[in-house]
């Protein structure tokens, strides 16, 4: 410390300072609240001095705290906590009520020792940080690193799942469905005659037919089942949790969603079905490929015998 | 080619020391447990960048996934201290350190950070009185959770070329908790170490 620091200049940097700090005895009573408690409890120090920390303030999570405090005075150790796991010590305002999109201020807090001259531990002094910004930031960085991995592993023109992704997921549920001996189904579909609409109203018409099944597709699904765009008119389905007889009753309902109304585009009204392919996962499955290769023969079935159905492959229960 | 930075009797302080800071660590830690904390005999070892990753691997011998924190320590010796502890058994400590045993995950990641500072602040503490020279620490903070051990320390991201590696690992009577608690000190601070150690010698 400097030559200048008389105690009043002191005092005044610890009250006035932008940092929250205040104190407590070995009975939890607060010694001292500086200006920043003050304004953002908006509790004055006269009215709070003296009083039990837990008493005076009794949203404070005690249990955790008091034990936090205890190991500070046995111990005679700092300790610490953090934004990133418990986002704040005490309920204040925050200084960007209306871009920070958080209701409270972030905080880091350290809690220090303070020692008599016998080296024994008399009070404990926090030190409270106002982290907001810094969480608002991370926060946004998150955000940022979630929509990029989204975007790669979505189709651009239909917002579905890609081919990679779709069969990574199939992937993974083949495992776990495996591995936990559940019910798996896989739907594989494409529209029916899609190469005549692009040859007859262009690839734009052809475009928006895409975008349309898609999105038909989309609203006949259950949360837990994942849909992608498997080809350039195909998609596949991976529907957990679901034998043959219920993939077969999905399929229908998709293959009417879809036939039941013509789809605009580019001024036209087409009439616009899907054949469908269905299979589930047997003992016997050896792989997540060979799934794919029965759904796409239940597919070729379905082109085969008029389009615009679904065939379903393998023994029914 | 291998470095010998220290005389015997430095590096017999050396032990010595580590061991008083080690101890007062595990007494630390059953002061606020209330349990028995068994402490293996801490190992001092200089590594190269090149082989830290096989010595710490073969030093833990986790198989299954860990999470580690790290504390940086200050002042008159300069490193960072890494907690691994071996991702089983972490959330039993819960009940003792005043926590709920059903855990959401932040409340794990603040248990694991409050443990490591517990071990950490002791052995710094411990060291720091009794080679009498002034430490001091930061605030811990999370290096890698459920994840392979292999994984906490990556190479490429090391710009030291070799530290000074002391190791210990912990386990509590009755639980299933275990964790190693390693401490890298800079190269520049074994230098600074050598002077310390042969004051410490001094006063013998």
């Amino acid at each position: 410390m400097t030559d200048e620091s008389t105690p009043s200049l002191l005092n005044f940097i610890v009250d006035r300072a932008h940092v929250g700090i205040f104190v407590i005895n070995r009975q939890r009573e607060l010694v001292l609240w500086n200006q920043f408690m003050e304004i953002h409890s908006e509790r004055k120090a006269d009215t709070v001095l003296g009083r039990n920390l837990f008493e005076a303030f009794p949203e404070l999570p005690r249990k955790w705290l008091d034990r936090k405090i205890e190991s500070v005075y046995i111990l005679k150790n700092f300790s610490f906590t953090s934004w990133e796991q418990r986002p704040y010590l005490f309920k204040f305002q925050h200084n960007r009520p209306v871009t920070g999109g958080v209701d409270c201020m972030r905080q880091d807090c350290t809690l220090m020792p303070v020692k008599d001259d016998s080296g024994e531990v008399q009070y404990v002094c926090f030190t409270l940080f106002d982290v907001t910004d810094t969480s608002i930031y991370q926060s946004q960085l998150q955000e940022l690193t979630e929509t990029l991995r989204e975007m790669s592993n979505r189709d651009g023109l239909t917002q579905l799942f890609n081919r990679r992704y779709i069969e990574q997921t199939l992937d993974t549920e083949f495992q776990r469905a495996r591995r936990f001996r559940h019910p798996l189904s896989v739907i594989l579909s494409d529209i029916d005659f899609f190469k005549k609409v692009n040859d007859t109203y262009g690839h734009l018409a052809g475009d928006e037919v895409l975008r349309v099944v898609s999105k038909r597709l989309r609203d006949g699904l259950r949360a837990i089942d994942a849909l992608g765009r498997y080809g350039g008119e195909e998609f596949m389905l991976v529907l957990p949790e679901t034998g043959l007889d219920g993939a077969k009753i999905l399929a229908e309902r998709l293959r009417q969603a879809v036939e039941a109304e013509p789809v605009d585009a580019e001024g036209q009204r087409l009439n616009i079905s899907i054949s469908l392919g269905v299979t589930e996962l047997r003992d016997d499955t050896e792989d997540y490929q060979q799934l794919i290769a029965e759904a796409d023969s239940g597919l070729y079935q379905s082109k085969e015998n008029g389009r615009n159905r679904v065939t379903a492959v393998g023994a029914p229960r | 080619m291998t470095i010998q930075p220290y005389t015997e009797d430095q590096n017999d302080a050396l032990q010595e020391v580590v061991n008083i800071a080690m101890g007062q660590a595990g007494d630390s830690l059953a002061r606020i447990l209330g349990n028995f904390v068994e402490l293996s005999v801490p190992r001092i070892r200089l590594v190269t960048v090149h082989d830290v990753i096989n010595t710490v691997t073969e030093m833990v011998d986790y198989k299954a996934e860990v999470s580690a924190v790290r504390q940086a320590f200050s002042n008159s010796l300069r490193g960072e201290a890494i907690v691994i502890f071996a991702q089983r058994g972490a959330d039993d400590l819960a009940d003792l350190m005043g926590y709920d045993t059903d855990l959401d995950s932040a409340a794990e990641q603040e248990l694991l950070l409050e443990v490591a500072n517990l071990l950490v602040g002791a052995i710094i503490n411990g060291i720091s009185e009794t080679l009498e020279t002034d430490l001091s620490f930061s605030a811990p903070s999370l290096m890698a959770e459920r994840s392979p051990l292999d994984t906490v320390l990556v190479p490429e991201q090391l710009s030291w070329s070799h530290a000074l590696l002391m190791e210990v690992n912990f386990t509590v009577e009755h639980r299933d908790f275990k964790c190693h608690l390693l401490m890298f000190m800079t190269e520049e601070t074994i230098d600074t170490l050598r002077g310390i150690l042969d004051d410490f010698l001094d006063d013998f």
